[in-house]
């Protein structure tokens, strides 16, 4: 079983972390068992729910579609990385307009719309709801979840022009 | 959770990735197909040979031609400005894909053509684009016409000791795309995809014309437009084409999201909308088409 | 039982945001899958690979000499440990047949999927590995996979004890439609389908059990609706008493049903745990949380209506493809679908006949909205045809037929009582919200143009907070609140929220109640040790069962509140007070006051000294019984089951291409009525998230099988849910009839927007095809079903 274990280094939401990983393992079973970390959750295992999207690289990324070992070196940040200034104002606006029920895809609609919003910080309606197809969401229906993520752009756009 | 145990290696060259591979060996890309694969077990590798760090993925335009490497991902393509110019029909292609940025990031256009599933979006587009594969083997590289890949779902005429290394493709910056995908919603995999390349001369004749559809057949279907070359291009030829497509289809594809009969219906409709949608871009600039939504006829 | 009708207060019907909701944000709200125990081993099921064969042999040495396997256990090993699991609702105790079901298959399998053995390793990728090291010898039988070929004279006999194919079946209302069509101006007949379904919540069902051999005490955490319930069937089968037992449902991930407690997968890791005397952990994988189903029927009707569109009586026979027997209540959705059938509409003569078929899929298993989907879609469908018969505009033809608000209380043929609302009113919201007659205009003009607009309409009435006399699915609920001396309180209760949102409304209701502000109240559940015995969350029961026994139980607290404030403002015993703001004043001289802390303290510290004529502590817990039960069969063996009786009018409007046959949805507006509404913010989220749910099943979910039951939709990419992009926004009315027999007058929200879109959405596809002559008589409608729809009519 040992020759199965190996070792993998990787910065976790800013800490230079290493851990003794199944070669096995997904990446999102390794940020969970031994990385401690449950802010990716796991919804499906074949890339459609994004439940697991966590940002690797700079990038969003599905970690259940990845295999642990090959991420040797990664920079990784999951949604515990996200608020450690406090919430911030995308994650306020997600609360103020009940966009998220359950909360089990929260993780993933959050690094849709931080990745949205960093190529476009003004969205339309349309692209609002492009941008977080690759995630499901069960409860909402997704009104909410795309009005948190509007009012938020409008919001900034807004405090922006006052500037 | 992957059940089967295997070797993990990540080549630094695509000759050392050949000389990695056997029939016991899976390569990885993306691994938006295989790593699911794997955790089903219903791919059971060995070893399974990253192709990440084997720089193969870069986009470079030389002469008249495109270069793309195997590991360029979906957002790549959307990013390369020689894409933009040279093959927009892969941008609009790209721009389709589901799955959200997350999988756009990650999944390749190598693992997509590898993969060979017949729904795919990228392998009936890059036959479209008559681009070759550069394949990479034991005896050196060689090309293939990325037509002349595909045997079957899921089989290509690749070796298990082959590897893509990259696609190379002529510039179709003088033509007009169209790209319509018929799908089931969000969650759903293409049902069908046709690509149409129109190139009009000063009167308004048809110079080129190329129509590939994707997700009718088990393969990617080419329609031969020969017969539209030299021709104004009317509504009237726009439904010989749709005639012709159908006239081209023999084994409709099927699978549980549509039966082949469906997509034999729709195959024409599909083909025509890309034709219309390349004639009404042909000489469009690319700051305009960026501002259209080309997927809406 | 009068609390007093109340519709806004501080707190109360105010768009107050999830009073837990930085948990979730920071990633500190626990789930089943994050808690993490020393030790823990993983379970992995090996499933039956054919839909029905009997299991000659089960080879585990392979599996047991494998890496990381500490035991490989069968159906036969794991009865002594487990016996047959209690059913929900026995239909053999009801005029059906009992079926037994263990945990593991024994000797036969009877769908695809089903669980036959387990291994439990150090590892899940170790686990799962053995799994495929099992060998099993099967003898496949016959497959039924439909109802027909189930009730065929000749078909074979999926349990061989019960002689037929018929798990149960019965009649619900009148019989007399051959009568009353005698006479009738119009009769009308048809066949509606409807296809099989499933709830897919994001978050799969997840258990943590861990068996302590010491204390002979078992722990399990679990993403159940219903821990109290869960823990009294659990200890019923594993032979333990309750205390030996404490169930702990932390956050769960969504459940619509799904996670109602007493399925056979409930009980896998529990047992395991008690056969290794390890603790562990079984997750099931997304491809087996797609087994468990609901829907696919076949509905025969027949009815009489007047020259004016007036319906006269409604027959239904209604065939239920139940897949394979179950211990859950599954079932009980046909039963709940005949109930419900024809209601909100006065038809005097209604009956329906159903009959639960088992056939070998995966079993129905209680899915949101329980049934009254099925009942939804067949009236609907049926207003739109006799419209069209009687050429009587399809909204006349409803508000001809809808129970009046003079009606109330309305009892409708099969028992139920309508206590309130106003269908028509609803209706005309609607319309208005849709601009109904510019529309109609603009579908002409598109017509014209060879461009295919439809409208629907879909009207839902969901019988909501269920009785079920001696089952554990109750009208009432339980709530402990509890003050501390500091001021803080703690809502116990034995209601869950799935994330649905009642458990902030619950803490609305409190905080008003002891007029405290909101964020010194927080609410306990799920928690089978701390909280009063309570049946959870189905049936859209949580707030109004839950919410208002802490209101009656945030009542007794702030009684002696106000007895301390008397006291400790040396005010008489009768002195009114008045709790405002954290402040008990005296309501006659608002100058003399105390706060509720000082309050709260006092109670607990100074009861000789104050002389308080009070118990020395501030807690009370209360049930919430609904007066409007009866459960005394009338004369015709009916009664009267649920609380409230929310409603709903949809529209769809879609575009069809006709010539690929794909839709396009481009809008949906739903007025909806549940009464009285704590927090609009989660109404509307409940309301929309059932619309979008109605749609997806509507146009794009279905569970497929192959010609041998082997099901083919085995993840998102073949079960289709809608995403944004599918979906338009959905523009919400509302109206408020507070539920007269409920002191709140709230209406359960929980099962909302699904059956009313789902037929709002079939009537707008239905209404685009039909100048194409064309109609559609099944679910779902797919692209390929509509070019199917459109082939049929050119012939
Ligand atoms: C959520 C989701 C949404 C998707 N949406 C779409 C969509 O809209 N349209 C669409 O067409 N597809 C879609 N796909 C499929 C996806 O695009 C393909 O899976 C992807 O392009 C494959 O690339 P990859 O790099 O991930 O391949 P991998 O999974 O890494 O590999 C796929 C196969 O190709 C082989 N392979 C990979 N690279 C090479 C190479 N260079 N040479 C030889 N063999 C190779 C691998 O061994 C494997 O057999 C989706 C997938 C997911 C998970
Ligand atoms: S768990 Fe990774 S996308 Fe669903
Ligand atoms: S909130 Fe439950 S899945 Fe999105």
């Amino acid at each position: 079983m040992d020759d199965d274990l190996t070792a993998l280094e990787i910065t976790v939401n800013g800490k230079r972390r290493s851990a003794t990983v199944d070669r096995r393992e997904l990446l999102i079973e390794a940020l969970r068992n031994r990385f401690g970390v449950t802010g990716p959750k796991i919804g499906c295992l074949t890339g459609d729910c994004g439940a697991c999207t966590v940002r690797l690289d700079g990038l969003i990324t599905k970690s259940c579609l990845r295999i642990a070992v090959a991420e040797d070196g990664a920079e990784i940040e999951t949604l515990e990385s996200m608020s450690t200034n406090g919430l911030t104002g995308l994650q306020e606006s997600f609360w103020d307009n009940n966009a998220f029920q359950c909360g089990y895809c929260l993780s993933g609609m959050l690094f849709a719309a931080e990745d949205l919003l960093d190529h476009n910080p003004t969205p339309d309606e349309d692209e609002i709801r492009q941008a977080i197809s690759g995630n499901l969401c069960r409860c909402t229906g997704y009104d909410a979840i795309v009005t948190a993520i509007k009012r938020y752009a409008e919001r900034v756009a807004e405090s922006d022009r006052r500037q | 959770m992957i059940p089967t145990r295997f070797e993990y290696v990540a080549p630094r060259t695509a000759a050392d990735v050949v000389a990695a591979l056997d029939g016991e060996s899976r390569l990885l890309a993306g691994g938006t197909w295989v790593v699911p694969e794997m955790g089903r077990a219903e791919s059971r590798p060995r070893r399974v040979v990253d192709l990440r760090r084997a720089g193969l993925a870069t986009i470079s335009v030389e002469g008249s031609r495109l270069r793309l490497g195997a590991m360029c991902t979906y957002s790549d393509l959307l990013s390369s400005e020689d894409v933009t110019r040279h093959a927009p029909l892969l941008r609009t292609m790209a721009s389709g894909v589901t799955g959200g940025s997350a999988l756009r990031n990650q999944a390749t256009i190598g693992g997509s053509v590898a993969a060979a599933r017949p729904q795919s979006d990228v392998p009936a587009t890059l036959v479209a684009l008559r681009a070759d594969a550069v394949v990479a083997g034991p005896a050196g590289s060689r090309r293939v016409p990325t037509a002349e890949l595909f045997l079957g779902a899921g089989r290509t005429t690749l070796a298990v000791d082959e590897v893509i290394t990259g696609f190379d493709l002529p510039s179709e910056r003088m033509s007009g795309h169209g790209y319509v995908k018929l799908k089931r919603g969000g969650s759903s995999w293409p049902i069908v995809t046709a690509a149409a390349l129109l190139r009009l001369d000063d009167d308004g004749r048809c110079e080129t014309a190329h129509l590939v559809l994707g997700g009718v057949e088990a393969v990617p279907m080419t329609v031969d437009l020969t017969i539209m070359l030299g021709r104004p291009l009317g509504d009237q030829e726009l439904d010989v084409a749709a005639a012709r497509t159908v006239a081209a289809l023999s084994a409709p594809w099927t699978d549980v999201l549509a039966p082949g009969d469906y997509r034999a219906a729709v195959a024409a409709p599909a083909a025509r909308r890309a034709l219309a949608m390349a004639r009404a871009n042909v000489g469009v600039t690319e700051g305009e088409r960026h501002g259209r939504r080309p997927d809406c006829p | 039982m009068e609390v007093g009708l109340r519709t806004a207060g501080k707190s109360v019907g105010r768009p107050v945001r999830k009073h837990d909701g930085d948990a979730y944000l920071t990633a500190n709200a626990t789930y089943t899958g994050d808690i993490v125990l020393p030790g823990t081993v993983y379970a992995a099921l090996v499933r039956a690979p054919l839909a029905h064969a009997l299991i000659r042999s089960v080879s585990t040495a392979a599996a047991e000499g494998a890496t990381g396997v500490i035991a490989v256990v069968t159906g036969e090993d794991m009865i002594p440990w487990c016996d047959e699991i209690p059913h929900g609702l026995d239909a053999g105790h009801l005029g059906g047949h009992h079926s037994a079901v263990f945990p593991l298959a024994v000797e036969k399998v009877v769908y695809a999927g089903e669980p036959i053995a387990a291994v439990v390793a150090t590892s899940e990728a170790d686990a799962h590995a053995a799994c495929l090291m099992v060998e099993v010898d099967y003898e496949p039988l016959p497959v039924l996979l439909d109802v027909e070929s189930a009730l065929a004279a000749d078909a074979p006999i999926l349990y061989p004890a019960w002689a037929e194919n018929v798990l149960i079946e019965g009649h619900v209302g009148n019989d007399d439609f051959a009568e009353v069509a005698r006479t009738a101006p119009h009769v009308l007949e048809g066949e509606l389908r409807t296809h099989r379904g499933t709830a897919a919540p994001m978050e799969p069902r997840t258990y943590l059990a861990d068996w302590d051999a010491g204390r002979q005490h078992l722990t399990l955490y679990a993403s159940t609706q219903n821990p109290h319930v869960l823990r009294t069937v659990l200890a019923a089968a594993m032979r333990l008493r309750e205390d030996q037992i404490h169930v702990v449902a932390p956050k769960v991930g969504g459940s619509f049903g799904l996670k109602m407690y007493g399925s056979r997968e409930d009980f896998i890791a529990p047992v395991l745990a008690r056969m290794v005397g390890r603790p562990v952990s079984w997750v099931e994988e997304r491809a087996a949380s797609l087994l468990p189903a609901a829907r696919e029927q076949v509905l025969s009707y027949r009815v009489a209506f007047d020259d004016d569109g007036g319906l006269l009586a409604l027959d239904v026979e209604a065939l239920t493809d139940h897949g394979a027997a179950a211990p859950t209540h599954g079932w009980a959705m046909a039963y709940v679908g005949a109930l419900s059938t024809g209601l909100g509409y006065a038809i005097e003569h209604c009956h329906v006949h159903y009959r639960v078929v088992v056939t070998n899929k995966a079993p129905w298993s209680g899915t949101k909205p329980f049934g009254k989907d099925g009942a939804t879609l067949l009236l609907e469908r049926i207003m739109e045809r006799v419209a069209a018969a009687t050429g009587v505009d399809a909204g006349t033809v409803r508000r001809r037929n809808f129970v009046a608000p003079s009606a109330f209380p309305y009892r409708h043929t099969s028992g139920l009582e309508l206590d309130s609302g106003d269908y028509a009113a609803a209706l005309d919201q609607t319309l208005e919200i849709l601009s109904h007659e510019r529309l109609r205009a603009d579908q002409a003009r598109l017509r014209a143009q060879g461009r295919y607009l439809g409208i629907g309409l879909g009207f839902e009435l969901m019988p909501e907070s269920a009785d079920i006399p001696g089952g554990f699915v109750a009208a009432y609920d339980t709530s402990t609140v509890r003050m501390s001396p500091s001021g803080r309180v703690s809502v116990l209760t034995g209601v869950t929220s799935p994330g649905t949102g009642s458990d902030t409304g619950i803490c609305q209701l409190v905080a008003d109640e002891l007029g405290v502000a909101l964020d010194t109240v927080s609410v306990v559940q799920g928690d089978t040790d701390t909280c009063p015995y309570g049946f959870g969350n189905i049936s859209s029961r949580s707030l109004v069962t839950g919410g208002n026994a802490a209101v009656l139980a945030a009542r007794d607290v702030a009684d002696k509140i106000r007895a301390a404030a008397r006291a400790l403002l040396r005010a008489d015993y009768d002195e009114p007070v008045l709790i405002e703001d954290g402040i008990a004043r005296l309501t006659r001289d608002p100058s003399r006051s105390v706060s509720v802390v000082e309050a709260a303290r006092a109670v607990y510290t100074r009861s000789y000294e104050l002389e308080l004529d009070v118990e020395p502590h501030l807690e009370s817990t209360r049930t919430y019984r609904p007066s409007n039960i009866r459960e005394v069969p009338d004369a015709l063996g009916r009664m009267q089951t649920y609380t409230t009786y929310p409603y709903a009018v949809h529209a769809s409007v879609v575009e069809v291409d006709v010539e690929t046959g794909v839709v396009t949805l481009l809008r949906h507006v739903a007025t909806h009525d549940c009464g009285t509404v704590v927090n609009p913010l989660m109404v509307d989220g409940q309301v929309t998230g059932g619309v979008v749910m109605g749609l997806g099943a509507a146009f794009s979910e279905e569970l497929v099988f192959d010609d041998d039951g082997i099901p083919l939709t085995t993840g998102f990419k073949t079960y289709l849910l809608p995403r944004a992009v599918d979906v338009p926004r959905v523009e919400l009315g509302h109206l408020c009839t507070p539920a007269p027999g409920t002191p709140l007058g709230a209406k359960g929200v929980g099962e909302a927007g699904f059956a009313g879109a789902l037929a709002a959405a079939f009537n707008a596809v239905n209404d685009a095809v039909a100048p194409l002559g064309a109609r559609l008589d099944r679910t779902p409608l797919s692209p390929i079903a509509i070019m199917r729809a459109l082939r049929e009519a050119r012939r």
